[in-house]
């Protein structure tokens, strides 16, 4: 990985989909964002513009390349998830592999993404970007191996 | 304890170095004293086998090595459950088969050639070993004494508690279970101390090895959830709590359901929905505090938390929901029979006739744990005056194993492990502030003199300042004869505690249940081997696919030993197939036998203890297969009519009519009063004077009954030739030989009466 | 049983008039007694021929001597005894000497090749130097018949006397004409209920058949017998006594240089082939009878004799340790003691193995250099009144690593023998391993010896301490490569 460069560049639009990002294990969460916030709708607006602002100027280009991966892990869990709630959950392992793979690489990802932001530092003195890409591998590959073999 | 006296005269010359090898050395003079009193049980008796369930893994194992990974995976095995067999590769915990296969075939390699007995026989002590090398790691975490870690590492050596399940021979998937618990507590706690993926990842790994040995691991299960619980409702959540925790608990769910007997276990039944829970909430607050550190507005951290507990809510309710509505599956019974010990007696008796199923008597903690039980409050104690992360982690697990224990005798075996890591902190928390060499004119040779743990001397120097006792109160300590006094009480007690262990074990442990041990009157020992005796007769001289019915507890015993298919096992998957055994057992002749035929039994075997005084024969459980039979058939079987008017279980003239027609009543007495005086016969479980007249058999011949009566196998007649039913055809045989038996006989048998 | 002497007369009689009339034309050259293609040719005749058949033990020992002469023109060598071919499989320890020179040591024999549809089958015996024509000879030949005994009746209660029968040949089995001869029967008691009688005939001193004399039958004198005549007799007497067999012994005998110790180990595939209970076994009809120790056909107790200095014996079985067993050191014997789990009642099995210990220097010698000769008992095992009766014995000795040269000799008859690797316990070419086998063996040839010569160069002796001290050294490198690549990716993390 390169040395860190710390760039507020221009977003991508998929970005949309960060703030949504910790829905992918409770479900219900994405749906009662809203509900706090419809009760002041001005504040709310007012916040959530804030925090895209602020995630705009301060994250880290790596960072945001790894909340783009979340987001696309999130939209293939859903959708794995619709798939099933609708045509059905037939081949049961398939699914559930697919399901997991998706969910344990998004919290691999964000555990990932937790010790490399700066911000953390304090917290994981012992453990260098490269240990952590390194164990974010080494999870990776524990985890595609259990669901290729889970898959049948 | 006595590899700790190892190094007496080295305690100040301690470089880094030294130390460590001082520690290495320790701690294998402590995996040395683990295995070493562990092999009572080979010395008294021999290398074999224990008691019911290792029959069991070791005849899978076998199965395992001479066929093959893929082929014990896909194993049916036709020889048990008869006819109904059973589906045993997916229903069984492997990681115990496996781990002596890959030791069998990775000494084979070496071309060693060990025989797989007695690797399964050794196996339990071998791995206690190095479960004390993972009790010292886990303490290590826990203080930065090291000397705690080498005490806990000593206690969970030889504390009987542990020695019950992992002597030489009790093949049992505890043996590499608890070492397997206690490894994946300490990479846990590594994990969430230093919130890395890769241990996080290890933990997930050896959960799932655990998974695959022990169904013992819903209680990590649920364990290391709760802890993340707690700590974030005390508001301790960090990053690497969600690290460990998420890494942890997505791989490990991963990796156990890998396991064809768990399967989706972990999605569906209600036992592991609080780690998915804990997961969820863990998702939500790691989001939460993410768009805190955004934004630091007060009002919106509110506004946020409330947001969280209805979060929580609606999930709980909705698992609630998924519960009643079936998706998820209810608890099973074992778990109700945690909650409510009374639950498994009325609603299945089946669990609750297995003596390791009832809760624990008290004595029994002092038995097992012995001065530990003393110790381990004020090491939990200890725990909750600093509160770090790993400490809150030994105090739920104290709380919640003493409990478990207390409810279930075998859950003692998970308590073990957290009595010895509180009661070696309190210890050497103890020993650390009087041996502590630092306090002023009363130094060194005091230690020397009064200490029998100087590497606890050695490691209190290195500590110091980090326990306020130590800095504190050395008031206490100027004073020469307290130092002395505590001193050498501590040593005392801890010898007591050695003399303790190794009596329990050596008595009370090393058995084989298979073998029974007595004492002649000149004191020598005396091997009674009547249970091979049997069912080795039945190996060589029975036919090689005839069915042997007998109750469950022997199933086991029989296909491992006998090598002959049985009715029902100590498996118990499926209680009807056990309940008509039961009825088989209670009911009369004339209907056992039709239920013998078409089971096609060949061969009936009972345990009887009457001539030997050996309780736990048949008789003293038949009330259990009578309550399990009446479970299923409630109107042809009812306990209430083996009791006499009284409320009495009599064996003697006074049972009741239901009983006295039983057939195991019959099997067990058969013939027994023949060989005793007339009127004279004794049982001698019971002590009481039997009939003067034995029981007929109809039905069944008697095939073989072993020296000491223990085991009675009788042989189920065929069909009789002239289409009789057998009763007639008995009593007409009877006619002719008592015509000419009565000739020699008839006066005496008048005499009699 | 009545009719029993009327129908084997009458068998008799037939087969005499069959081998009469077949004598006519060429001798032994029929169908029924031949349907072969192989002869043995009329050279010998058997001048006077005396059988004994013992029956003390569990299975029949008999010895035939018999005084040949060559009738032919030229000297001739070999001499052929006939057997059915059904027992010819039962038969065990053939052996031929010169009963006048004993010295001369057993004489060559060899089961003839006969083609699987002949019902006869030949031991053929070479004798050590021909025999010229006229000249006389006498031979002593000896044998058991395994298998051969059946109870009757098949089936008795526990407290049973048991019967064995035993149906053998009047006439003893020649292939050449038999001038005079008779048989001798040893029973092991007078209780001889049911027996053959010959008509008065056939006997050359005109009378009934069988004399008897205590519990001894005669059968005979008979007079010019010609070659393949039969004449069946049954015999059928008291013997409860269990009738021991073993399916299979395997025996392995394993030499350690350095620790100077001689490892054996023998597993047992044992029956009792004697009369299977009517009823079940019933343990309080045995138990009671215990206190009478009367004579059962249950086997109770197996005594094994080993040589003294014999250290830690165990006896096991398929599910461990047996308790009962005890074992009695002695100056000029050991004797090892089983008690089988149960007693092993007529068609019951038993699996066992037993070992023990012995130091090596009372068995092998250094002759010179580099070689050794190793002196071991072919078989040892039960040492019983009522015998012992194998069916087959396989033989392993294993060799120390890197012996060659391996010779060895023997007075046991050998089916097979075979020489191969055997590796155990950290060998690298593995054991040399010399495996004998021999088939129908009887408790008499337990003073059998085997001689193993080898050569065993010194260095052969270093050659596992040199493994494994290579194997630890190949172990800590690799663990110092794994160590030093392992460090040098952490200080890339660090950096």
């Amino acid at each position: 990985m390169a040395p860190k460069n710390r760039n507020p560049a221009a977003t991508q639009s998929s970005t949309q989909t960060v703030p949504s990002t910790p829905a992918a294990a409770p479900k219900p969460s994405s749906s009662s964002t809203k509900k706090p916030g419809s009760g002041g709708a001005y504040d709310a607006q007012d916040i959530v513009l804030g925090i895209w602002n602020k995630y705009v100027e301060k994250t880290p280009q790596r960072v945001k390349l790894l909340d783009t991966f979340m987001g696309f892990l999130v939209v293939v869990a859903v959708l794995q998830f619709l798939y099933c709630i609708i045509v059905g959950n037939f081949p049961f392992n398939a699914f559930l592999s697919g399901f997991s793979a998706t969910v344990g690489q998004f919290v691999l990802t964000a555990s990932l993404r937790i010790q490399t932001n700066p911000e953390n530092k304090s917290e994981f003195e012992n453990i260098s970007h490269e240990r952590a890409f390194a164990d974010f591998v080494l999870g990776s590959f524990l985890l595609h191996f259990f669901c290729v073999n889970f898959i049948n | 304890m006595a590899a700790t006296e190892g190094d007496q005269f080295l305690k100040q010359a301690t470089g880094p170095k030294t130390r460590g090898l001082l520690r290495v050395i320790i701690l294998v003079l402590i995996a040395g004293a683990a295995v070493s009193s562990r092999l009572f049980s080979v010395i008294r008796f021999e290398s074999i086998i224990h008691e019911f369930d290792p029959w069991f893994n070791f005849r899978a194992t076998k199965y395992l090595v001479a066929n093959g990974f893929y082929d014990f995976w896909d194993w049916f095995d036709d020889r048990t459950w008869h006819p109904l067999g059973r589906v045993t590769g997916g229903t069984l915990y492997p990681g115990l088969m496996v781990t002596s296969g890959v030791i069998y075939h990775f000494l084979r390699f070496l071309t060693l050639p060990v025989d797989i007995r007695n690797i399964c026989v050794l196996l339990a002590p071998a791995f206690s070993g190095l479960t004390a090398f993972a009790t010292y790691l886990l303490t290590n975490e826990m203080v930065s004494s090291p000397s705690a870690g080498l005490l806990a590492a000593a206690f969970m050596g030889i504390t009987p508690g542990y020695i019950s399940r992992s002597v030489a021979g009790s093949y049992d998937n505890e043996a590499i279970a608890i070492f397997l618990l206690v490894f994946t507590f300490f990479l846990w706690i590594k994990a969430v101390k230093l919130g890395s993926m890769f241990w996080g990842a290890l933990t997930a790994l050896f959960y799932g090895y655990m998974v695959s040995a022990w169904g013992g691991y819903v209680f990590i299960t649920n364990l290391l959830p709760l802890h993340a619980f707690v700590l974030i409702c005390m508001g301790r959540y960090s990053p690497r709590l969600y690290v460990s925790y998420t890494s942890w608990y997505a791989l490990g769910t991963l990796a156990s359901m890998q396991i064809p007997f768990v399967g989706f276990l972990p999605i569906r039944s209600s036992e592991h929905m609080s780690a998915l829970g804990v997961f969820g909430l863990i998702q939500l607050v790691a989001f939460v505090e993410f768009v805190r550190a955004q934004l630091p507005s007060k009002q919106f951290q509110t506004l946020l938390r409330a947001l969280v507990v209805l979060i929580f809510v609606v999930a709980v309710g909705g698992l609630v929901l998924l519960t009643v509505g079936g998706v998820i599956a209810p608890w099973t019974g074992r778990f109700y029979s945690l909650w409510d010990t009374g639950y498994a007696k009325i609603h299945i008796p089946i669990i609750a006739s297995v003596s390791e199923h009832q809760p624990t008597a008290w004595p029994a903690f002092f038995f097992d744990l012995n001065l530990m039980i003393f110790l381990f409050p004020a090491g939990v104690y200890m725990c909750f005056r600093t509160l770090t992360d790993e400490q809150v982690f030994i105090v739920i697990y104290s709380v919640l194993a003493s409990y478990f224990a207390g409810v279930m005798v075998r859950l003692m075996l998970t308590l073990t492990p957290i009595v010895c890591v509180a009661a070696a902190m309190a210890f050497s928390q103890i020993l650390d502030t009087y041996l502590d060499a630092k306090t002023p004119k009363v130094d060194a040779k005091t230690a020397e003199n009064g200490s029998s743990e100087p590497a606890k001397v050695a490691a209190a120097a290195v500590l110091s300042d980090g326990l306020r006792s130590t800095r504190n109160p050395l008031v206490g300590i100027y004073s020469y004869a307290s130092r002395v006094t505590v001193v050498g009480f501590s040593a005392i007690y801890l010898l007591i505690f050695v003399l303790h262990c190794t009596w329990v074990t050596s008595n009370a442990y090393s058995s084989p249940s298979v073998v029974l041990a007595s004492r002649l009157p000149d004191g020598s020992q005396h091997i009674i081997d009547d249970y091979r005796e049997a069912y080795y007769w039945l190996r060589q001289n029975t036919p090689e696919n005839a069915k042997i019915m007998s109750w469950w507890d022997y199933g086991y015993q029989i296909g491992g030993m006998a090598d002959r298919p049985t009715l029902v096992d100590n498996n118990t998957w499926n209680n009807t197939h056990i309940a008509t055994v039961g009825k088989a057992m209670s009911s009369k002749e004339e209907v056992s036998y039709p239920i013998m035929r078409q089971h096609e039994v060949d061969y009936v075997l009972v345990v009887f203890g009457g001539l030997l005084g050996y309780s736990g024969d048949d008789i003293n459980k038949f009330l259990w297969m009578v309550r399990i039979a009446e479970g299923i058939w409630p109107e042809e079987v009812k306990e209430r009519s083996f009791f006499t008017p009284r409320g009495e279980y009599r064996v003697d003239e006074g049972a009741t009519d239901t009983m006295k027609n039983s057939l195991m009543y019959k099997m067990s007495y058969y013939n027994y009063n023949s060989l005793f005086p007339a009127g004279q016969a004794q049982d001698r479980v019971r002590n009481v004077r039997l009939p003067s007249e034995g029981p007929q058999l109809n039905v069944i011949d008697e095939a073989f009954t072993s020296e000491n009566w223990i085991i009675r196998i009788y042989k189920v007649k065929d069909l009789d030739n002239f289409g009789r039913d057998h009763h007639s055809a008995v009593s007409f045989d009877k006619g002719h030989k008592k015509k000419r038996a009565a000739k020699r006989k008839g006066p005496k048998v008048l005499r009699v009466e | 049983m009545r009719s029993f002497p009327l129908l084997s007369s009458c068998v008799a009689a037939l087969s005499s008039f069959a081998s009469a009339e077949l004598n006519h034309s060429q001798p032994l050259l029929s169908k029924q007694v031949l349907s072969g293609t192989f002869t043995p040719p009329q050279v010998f005749k058997n001048a006077n021929l005396v059988r004994t058949t013992n029956l003390d033990k569990s299975y029949p020992r008999e010895t035939i001597n018999v005084i040949i002469e060559n009738v032919d023109s030229k000297p001739q060598s070999e001499y052929y005894l006939p057997f059915e071919s059904s027992l010819i499989s039962n038969v065990g320890g053939f052996e031929a000497k010169d009963k006048k020179a004993p010295e001369l040591g057993n004489f060559k024999v060899e089961v003839v090749e006969f083609d699987t549809e002949s019902t006869t089958g030949f031991y053929l015996i070479h004798l050590p130097s021909p025999l010229a024509p006229k000249a006389q000879r006498t031979i002593s030949i000896t044998y058991s018949l395994l298998k051969s005994l059946s109870p009757v009746p098949a089936q008795i209660s526990q407290a049973d006397k048991q019967y064995l029968q035993y149906t053998f040949s009047a006439y003893t089995p020649s292939a050449y004409v038999t001038a005079n001869q008779k048989t001798k029967l040893k029973f092991p008691n007078v209780d001889v209920p049911d027996y053959t009688t010959l008509p008065s005939e056939l006997n050359a001193e005109k009378k009934t058949d069988p004399q008897r004399q205590g519990s001894t039958f005669t059968y005979g004198p008979y007079a010019d017998i010609p070659a393949g005549a039969s004449q069946p007799v049954t015999v059928r007497y008291e013997s409860t006594k269990p009738v021991t067999h073993a399916t299979l012994l395997e025996r392995d005998i394993e030499i350690s240089h350095w620790g100077g110790n001689l490892a054996t180990e023998e597993r047992y595939w044992l029956t009792n082939l004697g009369a299977s209970l009517k009823t079940h076994f019933s343990r309080v009809e045995w138990q009671k009878s215990q206190y009478m120790n009367p004579p059962t056909t249950a086997l109770k107790q197996i005594n094994i004799p080993l040589a003294p200095g014999v250290l830690s014996p165990y006896f096991v079985d398929d599910i461990g340790n047996v308790s009962t067993s005890r074992f009695r050191p002695g100056a000029r014997e050991s004797t090892l003691e089983l008690k089988p789990r149960y007693p092993i009642f007529g068609a019951w099995n038993y699996n066992f193995k037993i070992g023990w210990d012995a130091p090596l220097s009372t068995y092998l010698r250094k002759i010179s250099g580099d070689s050794y000769i190793l002196k071991v008992p072919f078989l040892e095992g039960p040492r019983m009144p009522e015998g012992v009766q194998y069916s087959r014995v396989n033989l392993r000795v294993i060799l120390p690593e890197g012996a060659t040269n391996v010779k060895f000799s023997t007075t046991v008859p050998l089916i097979d023998q075979s020489t191969t690797l055997h590796r155990t316990f950290m060998d690298t070419i593995g054991r040399t391993s010399l495996t004998l086998s021999a088939i129908n063996l009887i408790d008499d040839f337990r003073d059998r010896d085997l001689i193993v010569t080898y050569d065993y160069p010194w260095t052969a002796g270093f050659r596992k301490p040199m493994v494994i001290t290579l194997g630890m050294f190949a172990l800590l490198a690799v663990v110092y490569v794994v160590g030093s690549v392992d460090t040098s990716i952490g200080k890339k993390k660090n950096a």
